[in-house]
């Protein structure tokens, strides 16, 4: 078990010369030992190179990577200890679950009775101790990924686990099923596992920290809760939460707030912090916390088109629009309202759910 | 009008892998193909398009038949999963490649305006000049769907078109293409309940090389004619849960598990529900947490697993060795696991399906006729 420490991490590919293939920009960063972390990004944010850095396979351009208070930075992949999930999961189907789970021991070679109490053990931690004796091929590809994880947990030494975008080639069946297995696994090892995704569902279920990248940065990193009330940035305000939250430009036009295809009063809590504001000021509002009403209604609410509502199931996101201006709601799905409908909404209505940007960083406490 | 595909049955060696189907798609309709992975749906596609040549069967479009006619005289366009484009033009040159190709010559001016008319449609004006290696995976699929749509198919096909994208991408281009695609035909292939049930007019459900469900897409989604639609068509999946119908002189009641005991009106379900064995089917969005109401089920049990992403939380409850899972929006609860819980379900949002045919019996708390099936 392992807390991982990264110090002053840059990586450039193809080396240092190269100006633009600079992939990490100055990481620092600890995950405690224990702890369930998410690596929470879009394409191209750097998260996987940290990960590849955390696991060896590429060394850091500049800066340490360190296990507990050991330098690992020069020691390959092997010396490391890792075990690593992959999109595909890595199984041999020449030879059964058992071989499977006993392979590494083998390697290592352990007395064949050891062996035997390890692999039960931890098949019974995967949940597949049925299929010992069956081909890697009768698993479905949920269980296929938690052979690949015990392969890894096998070793009694394994420090950390790494798992990359491990979801990728299954269905939504499997990855419930996943979901609960892995969740379940961390809680009962109390291992550090590392999870990389661009999917911001899989990262606030899974972790109790998210660090969430931006082109070779890190943009902000707390607990699910924290990502999703008080995002640092307007990105992420956008980037958590289905769908993602509202944001607008605004400028204050004596006591009213002017959106351009709408203004507003400006709320009371918000005198304060506006008070002397000279960037560029954006408002945020979660699409939960978007009132809207069938008639005109009180102070704060404009007119808009409700030009589209999807079901998704258990909720329904409504889009209005009002000018160039769209306006996404989120309502349970019990709520009865037609699509085209003229349809009055306030944003501000809910003001301790609102939050400012000022040049894209938050001002509201 | 339309496509009309009628007793397609494709064969690999001796696998089957569509059989004897048929299938009408509504000239104007978004008519989503949703299967579990593997059922067929990208070669029932594919045979649509003409890109795969059915082993029997015939295809129409507009009722003429086109089964043997070459995929370039169809006017289709298609979408795969793979962002195509080619990456040596721009995204200005790629639009315009189908009008260049066609037989109908369009001027300089024409062509510009149809790929601006387009672009602007699907947001990527600004991107014109870039080449596809430029931009992003999201926007590169937008360029591929700008493709299809600037020659003005009959017919568009997407086979998956957000299945390579990152979630956000996802997200943004779902919630587009419900506008986008406004007014054209358009054959959707997912194995993703929300896609289908947020994007489309229509719904097929296909199984084991069979259409087994067809319909409008909230029909479909209010009532699942078999479990395997009930199942799939969910998320998370339905809960399925076995029980036996009782009768007796007054009473018409169902017994899940060993203590529950659910009264049905008996008047109203009495002359058309046999005693016998059933499956309850319950979406896990409708049980409701620490709440009871007369109508319905309740569970009792301990959580066994918690997923939360801070808006919704999801529950493993055990309940007699099952797992039931519930989904719950409401952030003031607080759950831990080994707590124990009540959960609630209304009567209305019970499906009841037959155990032995596999039918839905009863959904919405009304007796269900026989849907439109093949």
């Amino acid at each position: 078990m392992a807390k991982i420490w990264l110090k002053n991490i840059r990586y450039v590919y193809g080396g240092k010369r190269r100006k633009g293939a600079e992939a990490l920009k100055g990481i620092d960063l600890v995950f405690e030992d224990g702890c369930a972390g998410a690596l929470l990004g879009p394409s191209g944010c750097g998260k996987t190179t940290l990960l590849n850095l955390i696991s060896g396979l590429l060394k850091p351009t500049e800066g340490k990577v360190f296990f507990n208070d050991t330098d690992v930075t020069d020691l390959s992949p092997e010396e490391r200890n890792i075990a690593q999930l992959f999109q595909f999961p890595v199984v041999y189907d020449s030879i059964d679950v058992y071989g499977n789970l006993a392979f590494p021991l083998r390697n290592r070679k352990l007395l064949e009775n050891e062996i035997k109490e390890r692999v039960i053990e931890i098949a019974k931690i995967i949940g597949i101790e049925q299929f010992l004796r069956d081909n890697p091929r009768k698993l479905n590809a949920g269980q296929r990924q938690l052979l690949a994880l015990g392969r890894g947990l096998v070793r009694k030494d394994t420090a950390i686990i790494l798992l990359d975008e491990p979801m990728t080639q299954l269905d939504l069946h499997q990855r419930w099923f996943l979901r609960k297995e892995l969740k379940k696994i961390q809680q009962r090892l109390n291992m550090t596992m590392i999870y990389v995704t661009h999917d911001q569902y899989e990262a606030l279920s899974f972790a109790e920290k998210i660090v969430v990248m931006k082109d070779g940065n890190i943009v902000q990193e707390g607990t699910p809760e924290t990502l999703y009330d008080y995002p640092n940035t307007s990105f992420v305000g956008w980037f958590i939460g289905t769908p993602g939250m509202n944001i607008y430009n605004f400028s204050i036009k004596d006591t009213m707030l002017d959106f351009n295809d709408f203004k507003i009063n400006m709320p009371q809590n918000m005198k304060e912090i506006l008070k002397g504001r000279t960037g560029m000021l954006q408002l945020g509002i979660r699409p939960e916390y978007v009132r809207y009403s069938k008639e005109e209604a009180k102070e704060g609410f404009f007119l808009t088109k409700l030009i589209s509502i999807e079901n998704m199931g258990y909720f329904k996101v409504l889009t209005f629009k009002v000018g160039d201006t769209v306006i996404k709601g989120k309502v349970l799905r019990e709520v009865e309202i037609n699509e085209g409908q003229e349809t009055w909404v306030s944003i501000t209505e809910d003001e301790v759910n609102l939050r400012i940007y000022e040049n894209g960083v938050l001002i509201t406490k | 009008m339309g496509i009309k595909v009628v007793n397609i049955t494709k064969k690999y060696k001796n696998k089957t892998i569509l059989d004897n189907l048929s299938l009408e798609i509504i000239k104007g309709s978004f008519t989503t193909i949703l299967a579990p992975t593997g059922a067929g749906k990208t070669t029932l596609l594919r045979i649509m398009a003409g890109i795969e040549k059915a082993t029997e069967g015939k295809v129409y479009y507009d009722g003429v038949d086109v089964t043997d006619l070459p995929v370039q005289k169809r006017e289709i366009s298609m979408v795969f999963q793979e962002f195509i484009n080619y990456p040596s033009l721009t995204v200005y040159e790629n639009i315009a490649s189908p009008l260049r190709v066609l037989n109908k010559k369009y001027s300089k001016t024409e062509i510009d305006e149809k790929v601006k008319q387009i672009a602007q449609r699907l947001k990527i004006s600004h991107l014109l000049k870039r080449l596809p290696g430029e931009i992003s995976g999201g926007e590169q699929q937008r360029t591929a769907i700008a493709r299809a749509l600037v020659k003005g198919s009959k017919f568009i096909f997407l086979d998956e078109p957000l299945g390579n994208l990152d979630y956000k991408l996802r997200e943004e281009l779902r919630t587009d293409l419900k506008t986008i695609f406004k007014g054209c035909t358009v054959i959707y292939a997912t194995p993703e309940p929300v896609d289908a049930l947020s994007m489309s007019t229509h719904i097929a459900f296909l199984n084991a090389g069979k259409i087994i469900q067809y319909g409008q897409a909230n029909d479909v989604y209010l009532k699942p004619s078999s479990i395997e639609v009930g199942y799939h068509f969910s998320d998370p999946f339905m809960n399925m849960l076995e029980c036996n119908l009782v009768k007796n002189d007054k009473k018409c009641f169902i017994k899940v598990g060993e203590e529950e005991k659910f009264i049905l009106n008996s008047i109203k379900f009495e002359n058309r529900l046999k005693e016998g064995e059933y499956i309850i089917g319950i979406r896990p969005q409708d049980f409701k947490i620490n709440e009871e109401e007369s109508d319905g089920l309740s569970f009792k049990g301990k959580i066994d697993f918690l997923e939360s992403t801070v808006s919704t939380v999801t529950l493993g409850l055990q309940w007699e060795n099952k797992e039931l899972v519930c989904i719950n929006n409401n952030r003031d609860f607080q759950f831990n696991v080994g707590e124990e819980v009540k959960i609630f379900v209304n009567f209305e949002n019970c499906f009841i399906f037959d155990k032995k045919t596999r039918k839905l019996v009863i959904a919405n708390g009304e007796f269900v006729s026989p849907t439109i099936e093949n």
